[in-house]
């Protein structure tokens, strides 16, 4: 998987739990996991600017490319 | 939503509806037609129990048609129809209106060789041409719901 999601590194540094991102955010813990383990297939752009806003920054910071 | 789930009642309602008259025919109105035709023409006795046989199969194929009209219609009302476990029904229906396309041609080329008059095996053209549509329709939908099925399948892994 090239393309990996960093919500964990963001989680991290604001101490935030995934269960409180996931409420915030309005997505279901069970997709949250599915995104944090690479398994998701897409991000809609919707979901993607929720993060952003509640985790207080940019796509760039939770989406990574990393050579296989 | 709403118009759906009027229309899958109805739908049920009359494809129970066709279900029984199919029943009744196969069982009670065929035969019996058949041994009336046979009695009141004896040189043609012998086309007694083929025509019996032949006739009970494509209503038979019809009925199969019906009930997985039925199951398919469960698993809209579920909102599971664009998933696998309905191409298993469509791919009933599709067999049995082949099934019923075959007989159909076989006694068409039977009745036409020996007909003397072009009434009955012009119905009989009709009829195949009609079954002919028919499959074909259901081959192109069968496409599309695969189609469907897969947009949807890939849609289920956006998060």
């Amino acid at each position: 998987m090239p393309i990996v999601v960093r919500i964990d590194v963001e989680l991290a540094k604001r101490k935030m739990s995934v269960g409180e991102f996931a409420e915030r955010v309005g997505l279901t813990p069970a997709n949250v996991a599915v995104l944090k383990n690479g398994r998701a297939k897409a991000v809609r752009f919707s979901t993607l600017e929720a993060m952003c806003q509640v985790l207080d920054c940019q796509p760039g910071d939770l989406l990574e490319w990393v050579e296989e | 939503m709403f118009t759906e789930n009027r229309v899958v009642a109805m739908l049920r309602v009359v494809l129970v509806v066709l279900f029984g008259i199919l029943v009744l025919f196969q069982t009670m109105s065929l035969p019996g037609q058949f041994a009336y035709m046979a009695k009141e023409s004896p040189e043609d006795a012998y086309l007694r129990w083929p025509a019996t046989i032949v006739s009970v199969f494509l209503v038979l194929c019809v009925e199969v048609v019906v009930v997985a009209t039925w199951k398919l219609l469960t698993l809209v009302k579920n909102d599971r129809i664009f998933s696998d476990s309905s191409m298993a029904w469509v791919n009933t229906i599709v067999g049995a209106i082949a099934a019923a396309w075959l007989v159909l041609v076989g006694v068409l080329l039977y009745v036409g060789f020996k007909a003397n008059d072009p009434g009955l095996p012009l119905l009989l053209f009709l009829l195949v041409t009609g079954v002919t549509v028919l499959g074909l329709l259901m081959v192109v939908l069968r496409a599309l719901l695969r189609r469907a099925t897969t947009l949807q399948t890939e849609l289920q892994g956006v998060i």
